[in-house]
């Protein structure tokens, strides 16, 4: 089949984005690695203080007229970008799976999901209302206006570079904040593309600012007084850390991170139409996102129903298609580098050692489509006999590892989950509405599947989290992201 | 190679609209006499590529199976559309009816193994599917009426 064409064909230097200008850092140098065919792509900088100082400087600089400029107005700059994303979908599509690794499916329903968040904030003019009460007492009115805070910080993560930052950013601006984006440097390019986009659609200089880099500008946003908050997508330490920073320098935080997420199969499940949706879940994106599936719990003490489910299931991941994700034929791309293929290799190796059964083995040569280096590409692997207690039943892996579990009933499954620190995206596979119904309630998780096994929220819906995969009170997307990124005035008025 | 993934078989389909669009050019240049319906089926393949391709990029989303969808075999669809020398308008029809039921099935198969995924796709794919069984009655039609 045949490679759709690369849109990034010259290895450039990116720029920062600063008061409507790109300007070159002055930090460090680091490369930007295809990790399907192991080509650099680009240069990014590690930026330094000095430079996230003048981005916070642009942005407040920004604010004051961005806030006058009126709801309709803003969300007109958001329909202009809209547009230029349609009209730029298949590349902006491209470069996510050039510099991510990607397949081509997945990096359009990025793409997808990225512009649904601002179609969403384009509605801004109703969806920033507030409230009115007369006649709270005598001759006197109350109200809430609901009003931007200034600058925020929004710091992406390497496995959805571009649609992340479009959680948060469409809807900062669209309620009149100024936003300072920082890209994961393992992927920027799309975000450099987004900017320029955003150039276009005429944002005022300053409103929207991308800063590349490292902790020095993590740092610099966490602990600049010019930034009122954050918000983060990343691994849970960093979450916590970034909880923390924010409480300590008053910023408001969202910040969602890791998660292990355990998908339940009852034994009345609907086998053909499970089956793909748990390769999705497990295997899609390479393993590499929160809402991955981690945990397969075959519930019920039918060992019929488990060989014959585990046969299918072991039959179809071993089918599946590796290769570069411009590659229309491929079905999971490499993971985004070689530390992180070294990272689950360890875990397998734990896996083997702590007493797992190994069923499909993801490690040594990779049967890949094309002729690519095998450097970042692993194998689909499943492991049988996990217990909760073993590495790969507890930590989060991030690659395509598939633990299997049993229990003997809901009860216990319910359990297992429960048992691991995360609550991100527990989903349950049945066709009793009975048994969905019992597992959504008492499931502890910030989203819930019931015959889905990626529980993503659409761009009007909240991207919720509990316990460790999510710090903070509010949520990016949607309503709470424009309550986020608004803060409650009340007036009480009398006219004497 | 088995279409496995919603972007090949997009790909796909564009593919068998442009070469039947190609085909129904070709015959409106030989055959004047009804040079208006074949091109006209020729533009409707246009708005069919369009069709397809607003379903798939409006709704596709990673989190529903896009690239776990599908088994199309591709060699079930293809068809040859290079007419034998000294071919009548009759024998053109005939092969146009046959190239029209292997597309029909191809959408067919398509809607029912992508019902999976959001409802636009399986959706496009069974309104043209349609589309093409009412084409495929007209050039039987034609073929009735001693072409």
């Amino acid at each position: 089949m045949a490679i759709l064409e690369e849109p990034i064909k010259e290895v450039s230097l990116i720029k920062n984005y600063i008061n409507g200008e790109w300007v070159e850092s002055k930090g460090e140098i680091k490369d930007v690695v295809n990790p399907a065919t192991g080509k650099v792509i680009a240069r990014v900088p590690i930026s330094t203080n000095d430079e996230i100082e003048a981005a916070v400087e642009a942005a407040k600089t920004a604010f004051p007229d961005w806030r006058r400029t009126t709801p309709l107005a803003r969300s007109r700059c958001l329909f202009r970008l809209k547009e230029l994303l349609e009209e730029n979908f298949e590349e902006v599509s491209r470069i996510q799976t050039q510099e991510h690794g990607k397949t081509i499916d997945e990096s359009r329903g990025e793409t997808r999901r990225g512009i649904e968040n601002v179609e969403v904030a384009c509605g801004i003019a109703t969806l920033m209302q507030g409230y009115f009460s007369e006649d709270i007492a005598s001759g006197i009115d109350e109200y809430l206006i609901p009003t931007p805070l200034g600058v925020f910080g929004i710091i992406g993560p390497f496995n959805f570079p571009f649609m992340i930052p479009l959680w948060s950013a469409p809807y900062a601006v669209a309620t009149g904040n100024c936003v300072i984006i920082k890209p994961s440097s393992e992927d920027p390019l799309s975000q450099r593309r987004l900017a320029e986009l955003v150039d276009e659609a005429g944002f005022p200089p300053g409103v929207w600012n991308v800063v590349n880099g490292g902790r020095t500008v993590v740092s610099g946003m966490l602990e600049h007084p010019g930034i009122v908050g954050i918000t983060f997508v990343g691994s849970t330490p960093t979450a916590k850390y970034i909880y923390k920073m924010c409480g300590e320098t008053g910023k408001r935080v969202i910040a969602q991170c890791g998660a292990k997420n355990f998908m339940l199969i009852m034994p009345d499940c609907n086998v053909a139409g499970t089956i793909p949706a748990l390769m999705t879940s497990f295997f899609g994106n390479t393993g590499q996102r929160c809402l991955s599936g981690a945990v397969l719990v075959i519930v019920g003490e039918d060992d019929g129903f488990y060989n014959s489910f585990m046969d299918a299931v072991v039959d179809t991941t071993s089918k599946i298609i590796i290769g570069n994700g411009l590659d229309e034929s491929v079905q999971m791309g490499p993971l985004r580098d070689k530390g992180k293929k070294e990272r689950v290799l360890g875990y397998i190796e734990s896996g083997i050692q702590q007493g797992a059964k190994l069923r499909l083995d993801g490690r040594g040569e990779v049967k890949i489509v094309g002729d690519y280096p095998q450097t970042c590409f692993i194998g689909p692997t499943i492991f049988e006999n996990v217990t909760p207690d073993m590495k790969i039943g507890r930590d989060e892996i991030f690659g395509p590892v598939m633990s299997v579990m049993r229990a003997k009933n809901l009860d216990e499954a319910i359990d297992m989950a429960h048992s691991s620190p995360f609550a991100n995206g527990h989903a349950i596979f049945t066709s009793s509405g009975k048994t969905a119904r019992e597992f959504q309630y008492r499931i502890v998780s910030g989203n819930v599947g019931i015959n889905v096994g990626i529980v993503a929220p659409m761009a009007f819906f909240p991207f919720s989290g509990m316990r460790d995969s999510f710090f903070g009170v509010l949520h990016t997307q949607g309503r709470e992201a424009v309550r986020f990124f608004t803060e409650s005035k009340v007036v009480i008025q009398r006219w004497l | 190679m088995e279409l496995n993934t919603a972007s090949a078989v997009v790909s796909f389909a564009k593919k068998l609209e442009e070469d039947s669009a190609k085909f129904y050019e070709d015959l409106s240049r030989r055959y004047a006499k009804d040079k208006d319906v074949l091109l006209s089926f020729a533009k409707e393949n246009v708005k069919n590529i369009v069709q397809v391709e607003r379903a798939y990029y409006g709704v596709i989303t990673d989190a529903i199976e896009g690239c776990f969808a599908f088994k199309i075999n591709p060699d079930e669809y293809t068809f040859k559309t290079e007419l034998a020398k000294g071919a009548s308008y009759s024998d053109a029809l005939a092969k146009a009816v046959e190239m029209e039921e292997k597309i029909i099935k191809f959408y067919s198969d398509a809607a029912e193994q992508s019902k999976s995924l959001m409802a636009d796709v399986p959706r496009a794919f069974v309104i043209i599917a349609k589309k093409r069984d009412n084409r495929r009655s007209m050039l039987k039609s034609l073929l009735g009426k001693g072409a």
